[in-house]
Parts: C-alpha cells; sequence; structure tokens
C-alpha cells in the first residue's frame, strides 16, 4: 500500500492498521477498528518485553483477513531474528487475532507480551471534521475481558476484548507473561467485539465473529466462481478484472434491512455505507457480471424512498436518499444522514436502473414489485425537483446547516463554475440531470407499457421526454464553442465551463444527432481528454486544476459512463480509447482504479498521479473496468437475446468474457483488437 | 400536560385500517409504551397495507420499546424514528425491515416545504 496503511474489512466494518498490525490511532486520521460508522478502537498496539515490532512481511490473504509477520528489534538492516511473531487478523462484526510467538533459540524463553488497548468511540463524521466528544467514556475489567465503553444517554457504544491465554487485565490493555521452549510456541487468540446498547439497557453484542469469517470465505468463492470468466491475451486487464470482482465482493454491504442481501457501498474509510448515487451507479456497472445487486439496491432504496417534507433532511415524497449513517452526531441529529435525501441524480437514477436490469435479467416481477417506487420517483421529477417551474430538475439545500450544496455527483463547493471561473447561485440546473431525467422518462414509458400496462402513462412520459430534449438542445446548447453548458444558473444563463458532463449527456441519449459529433470532439480533444481519459473540467477553465477534487482530475467511474455515451451514439473508436487509456492506468494501480487521479497530461508524467485523499477501493471505480468491458465488447441486451458488437484496443489482443448471466441464461462473447489507440 | 397523543395516533391508525404506503408489509409491530410503573401495549396487524390495532401484550415481529414522553414526540412529527432508534432512545427487537417502512407512518416535521406544482405520475391505488 502506498501510504503504508493495510485494511481488511467486512461490509461497514474495518479495520485499518499500520504495517505492523498497530493501530495509534490521532482524533483525525481513519485509522482502527470501525463499524456502523463508529470507531471502536483507535489504540491497539503490541510490544514484546516493552518493545515494538518489525514488519517483514504482510500478507492480504483475503479482504476481510491479513497476516502479519513481525521481528522484535529497533529496524535497523540486520534483524536478530531469535524470535518471529505472527499476527493473523479476520474482520467480521470486530475481529479476531491469533498471535503465535516462535522461539529460533535452542533454550527456552521468559517473555512479557503486551496489548495496550484504548479508543475514543469517534463518529466517522468527528473524525473527518476533528469534532469533540459529548459523552462519557470509561473502561472496566469484567468476567475476564477489558470493556471499553462510551455513554451519552441512551446512547451506548462498547467494546469487550478478551483472550484464550491466560492474562492479566487493566484497563489499558493484556499481558501476558509466557515462557517457550527451545525451538517452540505459544498462541493465543484475541477477540475484539463491538457492542451497542440494546433493548432493556443490555449490552449486546453486534453479531459473532467467528460465524461471519467463515460465512465469508466461502461466499467468496461462490462470487468470483459465479462471475464471468475473462480470458483475454493482455494480463493486466485480467488482474485488473480478478481485482475488481473481489473488491466489488470487499464493498457489498448488507444494510439491517436487507435480509441478508448486499449492495454496493460507496468506498473506504468514508464511505462504507448505503449511498442512493453510487450504489445505482455502481449496480449499473455490475450488470453483466452481478445482476443481483441491482435488485438488491433497488429494493433497499425503495424502502427508505422519502414519503414527506422533511426540510433536515431534505426529504421530499418519491426521492431517493442519498447517505445513510449510523454514528452518533446522526444518531443526536447533529447529522441529517438518518437518512438524508439531498441528491438530485439519484431519483431518476432509480428508473434508469430498474429498467436496465428488467433488459438484462427479464425480471418483471421485481418491476411490478416497485410500480409505486418508480411512479413516485417519476412523480418527485416533475412536482418536486422542477423548483424554477421551467421544466428542469434544480437543486437547492433546505437543511442550510449541515445540507449538501452542490446535489449532484460532483458535490464539492467548486465544482459548478462559469468559463472565467465565477461561481452561480443557487438553485442549479446541471446538465447531466437533465439527461437523466430524460432517460428516466423513456425508460420509464417502457416499463408502463410493457410491464405496467399503462398507455396513457407511456404516451405522456414519451411526450414530455421529447419536449425536454428539444428544450434542452436549445437552453444548454453553448453555440459559439459547441457544446452544452455545465449547467443553468438561477436566472436562467449558461453556466459555461467545459466538463466532462458532456459525457453523461450522451449516455442519457438527451443529445440531438447533429450535435453529437461536435460533443465527442470535446471529449476526446486536448482540453479533456489527458491521455489517460476525460477530465472532469477542461483545460484553460477559470478553475481547472490537474489534482482539483471535480474540477480537473480524471474519475475512471466518469470515464466509464462516457464510453458508454460515446458508444450509444456510434462512436466505437472513440469508446475504445477512453478504456485503452483507463485500463492502461488501471496496471499502474495494481488493477485497483483509484476513485480520482490527477488531470496531467499523459505525455508530462508518464505514469497516472493518484489524487491524494482518494478512497480506495472505491465502489464506482471498481465497477468501471466492468462497464469498460461491456462497452469495449459492445454487449447490448435486444429482445431475448445480448447482442455482441466489439470494438477493442489492438493492445488487449484476443478476449472473451465467458458465461456472462442474463434472460440469455449464460452467453459467451469474444472479441479481438482492432482499434489503434496510440494516436493522441 | 398535553392529551394523550400515542393513544390518539393509535386511535385514528385502527379507524382508518388502510394504509397505502404499507401495502407490500405483512408483519406485526408492537409498541411497549412506558409511563413510569406502567407500560401500554399496542399491537399493530399489518395485511398488505390492512391494518388492525389491538391492545395487550402478544408476541410480534417487531418489538418497539420507549417512555411515552418519546412515543408522544414521534407521533407528532417532533422527533425521527430512525435517530431515536440509533440513539437508543427507542429500543427495537425483531425485523429492523419492518421498522424501517413502519416509519412512513409517522408525521414529518412542521413547516416543511410545500409541493411546488401539480402534475402526477399516477397512483397504483
Amino acid at each position: 500500500m502506498s501510504d503504508g496503511l493495510v485494511r481488511i474489512l467486512d461490509g461497514n466494518t474495518f479495520v485499518v492498521c499500520d504495517e505492523r498490525g498497530d493501530i495509534e490511532a490521532s482524533p483525525t486520521d481513519p485509522t482502527g477498528l470501525f463499524s456502523f460508522d463508529t470507531r471502536f478502537l483507535s489504540r491497539w498496539v503490541l510490544t514484546v518485553n516493552g518493545e515494538r515490532l518489525n514488519p517483514l512481511s504482510v500478507d492480504d490473504l483475503q479482504y476481510f483477513e491479513t497476516r502479519f509477520f513481525l521481528v522484535p528489534g529497533t529496524g535497523t538492516v540486520y534483524v536478530d531474528a531469535k524470535l518471529s511473531v505472527i499476527r493473523q487478523r479476520a474482520v467480521g462484526n470486530g475481529f479476531h487475532e491469533e498471535l503465535t510467538f516462535l522461539n529460533h533459540l535452542d533454550e527456552p524463553v521468559d517473555l512479557s507480551v503486551r496489548v495496550d488497548a484504548g479508543c475514543d468511540f469517534a463518529d466517522l463524521f468527528e473524525v473527518k471534521d476533528a469534532l469533540a466528544k459529548k459523552g462519557k467514556h470509561s473502561a472496566r475489567v469484567e468476567d475476564g475481558k477489558l470493556v471499553l465503553a462510551y455513554d451519552r444517554g441512551t446512547f451506548g457504544r462498547s467494546t469487550a476484548i478478551s483472550a484464550s491465554a491466560p492474562a492479566r487485565i487493566d484497563k489499558h490493555g493484556l499481558t501476558f507473561k509466557i515462557r517457550i521452549g527451545p525451538h517452540g510456541q505459544w498462541s493465543t487468540r484475541l477477540s475484539v467485539v463491538t457492542e451497542r446498547l440494546g433493548v432493556g439497557l443490555a449490552r449486546e453484542a453486534m453479531g459473532d465473529p467467528k460465524r461471519a469469517q467463515l460465512r465469508m470465505r466461502r461466499d467468496l468463492e461462490r462470487w468470483i466462481d459465479e462471475a464471468p470468466g475473462l480470458e483475454c491475451d493482455w494480463d493486466p486487464l485480467k488482474a485488473t478484472y480478478r481485482r475488481s470482482l473481489v473488491d466489488l465482493a470487499a464493498l457489498r454491504f448488507s444494510p439491517p434491512i436487507a435480509g441478508g442481501h448486499s449492495l454496493p457501498a460507496a468506498g473506504l474509510p468514508w464511505f462504507m455505507t448505503m449511498f442512493g448515487r453510487d450504489s445505482i451507479l455502481t449496480s449499473l456497472q455490475a450488470l453483466p457480471v452481478t445482476p443481483e445487486l441491482a435488485a438488491t439496491t433497488l429494493r433497499a432504496l425503495g424502502d427508505w424512498q422519502g414519503v414527506g417534507l422533511d426540510d433536515f433532511r431534505d426529504e421530499d415524497p418519491g426521492r431517493i436518499l442519498h447517505e445513510m449513517r449510523y454514528g452518533e452526531l446522526t444518531a443526536f441529529e447533529e447529522r441529517p444522514h438518518s437518512p438524508y435525501y439531498g441528491s438530485a441524480d439519484a431519483t431518476p437514477l432509480y428508473v434508469v436502473l430498474l429498467d436496465e436490469y428488467e433488459r438484462w435479467t427479464g425480471d418483471r416481477a421485481l418491476v411490478r414489485e416497485l410500480e409505486v417506487e418508480a411512479r413516485a420517483a417519476l412523480n418527485w421529477i416533475d412536482e418536486y425537483a422542477d423548483l424554477q417551474g421551467t421544466g428542469y430538475i434544480w437543486y437547492k439545500r433546505r437543511n442550510e446547516q449541515t445540507g449538501l450544496e452542490n446535489q449532484c455527483w460532483k458535490d464539492s463547493w467548486d465544482s459548478i463554475s462559469f468559463r472565467d471561473g465565477q461561481l452561480p447561485g443557487f438553485p442549479r440546473a446541471t446538465c447531466e440531470l437533465q439527461g437523466y431525467a430524460y432517460d428516466a422518462k423513456l425508460r420509464g414509458a417502457r416499463l408502463a407499457r410493457l410491464v405496467w400496462k399503462d398507455t396513457a402513462l407511456a404516451d405522456r412520459l414519451e411526450k414530455e421526454a421529447a419536449d425536454l430534449k428539444r428544450r434542452f438542445n436549445r437552453d444548454f446548447w453553448v453555440e459559439d464553442e459547441q457544446y452544452f453548458a455545465l449547467a443553468l444558473d438561477p436566472d436562467g444563463n449558461q453556466v459555461d465551463a467545459l466538463a466532462s458532463n458532456n459525457g453523461h449527456l450522451l449516455w442519457s441519449g438527451i443529445v440531438e444527432k447533429s450535435k453529437a459529433k461536435a460533443v465527442a470532439r470535446h471529449l476526446l480533444g486536448p482540453r479533456l481528454f489527458s491521455g489517460w481519459g476525460v477530465r472532469t473540467l477542461a483545460e484553460g477553465q477559470g478553475r481547472y486544476n490537474p489534482i482539483g477534487y471535480h474540477v480537473g482530475t480524471v474519475w475512471p467511474f466518469d470515464n466509464s459512463f462516457i464510453a458508454w455515451g460515446l458508444r450509444r451514439y456510434g462512436f466505437k473508436e472513440d469508446a475504445a480509447v477512453i478504456a485503452a487509456g483507463i485500463l492502461d492506468a488501471a496496471e499502474f494501480f495494481d488493477g485497483r482504479l483509484p476513485e480520482a487521479f490527477g488531470g496531467y497530461q499523459r505525455a508530462l508524467t508518464m505514469y497516472p498521479v493518484q489524487y491524494p485523499t482518494a478512497c480506495s477501493p472505491q465502489a464506482w471505480s471498481t465497477g468501471a473496468p466492468l462497464l469498460l468491458l461491456r462497452t469495449m465488447l459492445g454487449l447490448e441486451p435486444h429482445g431475448e437475446h445480448l447482442v455482441v458488437d466489439p470494438a477493442l484496443p489492438i493492445a488487449i489482443g484476443h478476449l472473451e468474457l465467458l458465461d456472462i448471466p442474463g434472460r440469455w441464461g449464460r452467453i459467451d462473447a469474444f472479441g479481438r483488437g482492432r482499434v489503434e489507440t496510440k494516436r493522441r | 400536560m398535553r392529551s394523550d397523543l400515542t393513544a390518539g395516533f393509535f386511535d385514528e391508525l385502527a379507524r382508518r385500517g388502510r394504509e397505502p404506503l404499507l401495502r407490500k408489509v405483512t408483519g406485526s409491530a408492537r409498541f411497549d409504551v412506558v409511563a413510569g410503573e406502567r407500560t401500554e401495549r399496542w399491537l399493530v396487524t399489518i395485511d398488505k397495507g390492512d391494518i388492525r390495532v389491538s391492545r395487550g401484550n402478544a408476541a410480534a415481529g417487531s418489538v418497539l420499546r420507549a417512555d411515552k414522553a418519546s412515543f408522544d414526540r414521534v407521533v407528532a412529527g417532533e422527533l425521527n424514528l430512525m435517530a431515536a432508534v440509533l440513539r437508543g432512545e427507542v429500543a427495537v427487537e425483531g425485523d429492523p425491515r419492518l421498522v424501517v417502512r413502519l416509519q412512513r407512518l409517522f408525521p414529518r416535521p412542521q413547516g416543511g416545504r410545500t409541493r411546488r406544482q401539480a402534475g402526477s405520475a399516477g397512483r397504483v391505488e
């Protein structure tokens, strides 16, 4: 790992530690054991006779299991290995750690082994924003366990730590006085169990770690087995594909309401939770590989669909949630995430996913089951999102303290700007939202006709979509430069920066045919295309910065949808160029694409520069190679069949994707690289 | 001292008899409302949106337990049920998915923005 941190996870429980396996968290860094957005261990340090250990190697056995090989010493070149320590840790409702000490001498050794433990019980939001705690911490020893606790009124969280070998336990950790015979070994199993205050104020464990591990091991094997197999002349693509499958498995998250089914969480470490936008887009990317993710995403988000008007949560009837959190600040309503609804794209994208899911799987039962949710989502577009009454989706937060200013995927404060860098007022209507609305209406019409048998609704939605397309191509088109404006400001003026959002417009189909070529030329032109991918904001715009979060970096997820959009309008070669660039970049990250990387010209840096605080792994970056595969192979459901129409970069050579699941059963797709992509 | 909001809520729910927002829900939830030494219990049985309310200590798929003061605020739209569950003010036993769906029954805070304009994608029921 580039940052020297080791991460293991299961759903929304994860451990971030150093290469020795130790945790020494400061209030503001994201190391520790986290579960349900709360830190349950902030200190976990192993010493032998008062000495810290040194790492020889770290093996990531599984995404939920790591093994550390350690030796005592000071970290000089010469390591006097009279003693080895193996520390094997698996996460799952807390974690288990197997400590094994090996004596390499001909004589016995006496050791004092110490594990220091402590916890600040920080809410992830506090770690992110460095806030102070309001409740009380305590530590006590009871029933052979060290219990670290935090209480604020009825809100209680605790961590119970115990060992299988006899230990002296105090309020700050566990000590083992041991003797190991010549060439002998000693081991103990440490259990760290996360607890919360439950019914009748009894403390209850949040699950059984050991059983969770067994389940996970079997589950990962099944997951990999059931995904399509990939054969290819270009080895890095095989590695990237496998990495994506494993990371996607790791990022699956079973919210307490999903009945054991899982959907993609957004990313480690900050976003191991349910996100409307991220879960939907990742499910779309992963459809060719694992359609079940989409079904769970649709059901879980449907359960949480807004039913009333709540300004604190930016909730409207029919609105799909933005983000769900479980930590202390959410519990005490210092943050609105129970859940928070401030997203302007998740609701139309919900309908898009439902339709695309049906096209792949033929699962009309789910479309019937979610009819009311889908209708309510379509209704939200016209009735609640059109804040200006102009027939567009606009956003403006009602929660002025802790709500989100930008409710589109580019959600940082400076992401939406004019060419000259000025920021528009609110409400704002970003262009891709209108594309999603257009697509949602057309797809909603298809479902209404096919499954809900409501021709009147279908006719109306199609008419509205046609009207939206006509107005959009008039109101957003920047005539002098021939691209679509990033947004409209509250007065209806074009927010005229050139940005990657143009690619999403191609994906949604809202672009008039006569304008598509100019848009494609911009996307692959020198101002937007870096050689690796399309920049979020074009070089030369007022706020362009190659390492600015949404104002110049390249986002792999963004590019996967842009490539899909180019394909939709027939620009196969251009789609292949983008796919080749992003997949080349993946090779530099060992197959794990980060959330974003620098927008520097490829010829300048020769390697992709990772954005400093990017989440990794991150769900929709993990999904990007899957959608790029679909795009390059030209996979498109058509009736009961899967059409294959490959346009692959030459470097990939021969490519096979085997046993692609869908309404056709299982089908294989083949292609050979013929597109020259080195020309730029 | 205000009138008994919680009892009023369940009376109204019983009268309504049907809630379209719960049309996919079949199950039962018991609300244990603690007022000092006394616990009052309401059992809400839902069959695809048809609702029956009864009193008493019957077994249920989910049990929600809290002080009367807390429930009064939930049914008045002053306290968000999920936040209250997260902080332990309302304790939950049993099926969490049912609780997520039940929160649709409770009003949102007063003073929310009103709908901007008419136009509807139709209703199933």
